[in-house]
């Protein structure tokens, strides 16, 4: 006799199987998705009025231009409705990271004034890498907006993609906000990171005598304060750097080089005022006006 | 600044089992005030005709987290609060949390090492100071 007819027993687990294994879409081709909505969800996410048009120009990438418009010719169109109206985020993008990187510049000469221009060009390139920034934006489900050829999108896209949002928030409204906005999303993805670790420096040595000459110090003079473990396979030696007989910071390394190194840098941490135990970031509201202007003059 | 992580909610119903009826009555009567109360959140509201899976809520979260809350038999004011209790919630696992405390400054005047009070051999012991 045959067997009673129905739902067979491996047939859930061959469409969890299925389901498993099928290859990863856009959100946009999945059911259940209407851009305009999205697009108004994202502007009150961020708690920032947007002007929608910029706003959507902003999510074009070129690359999505440019497979639409070979898709269209592929289908075989005719020439005039193969040229999209689309405009591009390019523009939008460069005016996002003049800005981002003024802002962030004249951010942090405020608060670390002793800091040289390197290390604030070090600092205000980490914020605005590539990886720091995709990351941001993956986490504001940016890449779900964005319009591009490849899927899941790289992050020089996302990159972009963010910065034009940066850029049409400018346009729409005013550098206040965007300052504020920019403050918001970057400085807190410095927290927990120390100086020396965005900041390569080959020779500390030779930046801290830089320094000290420039306040009128003296050279400082390497000792060892405290040693452990000298004749074993690991030792600790603490090195303090004295100037005029006054302590000026203190080191821990493996060897003495390592030591001497890591207690100028400790001293570099404490001239720009960049230790661990510094007043933290000023999130309250700016005062009228001032930052603005400095914003656009810098622009 | 405060972000919310709910980025949508998928309301799957079917406009005929008996079950999805405290669905039925969301959508007529609450989801409206919900969107307009909740604008950072998107709503989707999609009946599929004919017997189909149980009525389910899918929040999805901005870190990809897609959560599937089942409201059969579930009243209306039961729905809006499971709803405005997912659209507080954070995309993390629901998981035991091993600590319910952190701090990013974990020591203020720096860690102990074995030798933070131990003098350091520069220090020199002179002779003791006789009185004046």
């Amino acid at each position: 006799t045959a067997p009673a007819p129905g739902k067979k027993r491996w047939l859930r687990a061959y469409l969890e199987l299925q389901r498993l294994q099928a290859p990863p879409q856009r959100r946009s081709e999945k059911p259940n998705w209407d851009y305009h909505a999205e697009v108004q969800a994202f502007s009150h996410r961020l708690q920032e009025n947007f002007a929608l048009d910029l706003l959507k120009t902003a999510f074009v990438n070129p690359c999505y231009i440019e497979s639409e418009e070979a898709r269209r010719r592929q289908l075989g169109l005719d020439k005039d409705a193969v040229a999209l109206q689309l405009q591009d985020n390019t523009g939008l993008a460069e005016r996002g990271l003049r800005f981002a990187r003024a802002y962030l510049a004249q951010c942090f000469e405020g608060a670390y004034p002793e800091l040289p221009a390197k290390g604030i060009e070090a600092l205000v390139n980490f914020l605005t890498s590539q990886e720091l920034v995709s990351y941001v934006a993956q986490n504001l489900s940016v890449q779900d907006l964005a319009l591009c050829r490849d899927f899941p999108a790289p992050p020089d896209v996302l990159q972009r993609t963010f910065l034009a949002v940066i850029g049409a928030l400018l346009e729409s409204s005013g550098p206040e906000r965007t300052g504020i906005f920019v403050r918001d999303f970057f400085i807190p993805q410095l927290i927990g990171k120390d100086l020396f670790e965005i900041w390569e420096v080959v020779n500390p040595m030779g930046l801290l005598l830089e320094e000290l000459t420039k306040r009128n110090i003296s050279a400082p003079e390497p000792r060892i304060t405290r040693q452990l473990g000298v004749s074993t396979v690991l030792p600790v030696y603490f090195v303090g750097l004295y100037c005029d007989k006054k302590m000026l910071a203190e080191g821990p390394g493996e060897t003495l080089l390592a030591a001497e190194e890591e207690a100028a840098r400790v001293a570099l941490r404490k001239l720009y005022g960049y230790t661990e135990n510094r007043r933290p970031w000023d999130y309250s509201k700016p005062k009228q006006g001032l930052a603005a202007e400095k914003a656009i003059s810098s622009n | 600044r405060y972000v919310r992580q709910l980025q949508r909610l998928q309301l799957l119903f079917s406009p005929t089992a008996a079950d999805a009826r405290g669905a039925r009555e969301f959508v007529e009567e609450a989801a409206q005030d919900f969107a307009r109360q909740h604008p950072d959140v998107v709503l989707y509201v999609s009946p599929h005709s004919g017997p189909g899976p149980a009525p389910v809520l899918r929040a999805e979260y901005l870190n990809g987290t897609v959560r599937d809350e089942l409201i059969a038999s579930k009243t209306s004011e039961e729905i809006v609060q499971l709803a405005t209790k997912l659209a507080n919630q954070s995309g993390l696992d629901i998981i035991r949390i091993r600590k319910p405390f952190h701090t990013d400054n974990p020591s203020v005047q720096g860690q102990w090492h074995p030798l933070t009070n131990k003098p350091s051999i520069l220090t020199v012991q002179g002779p003791r100071l006789q009185p004046q």
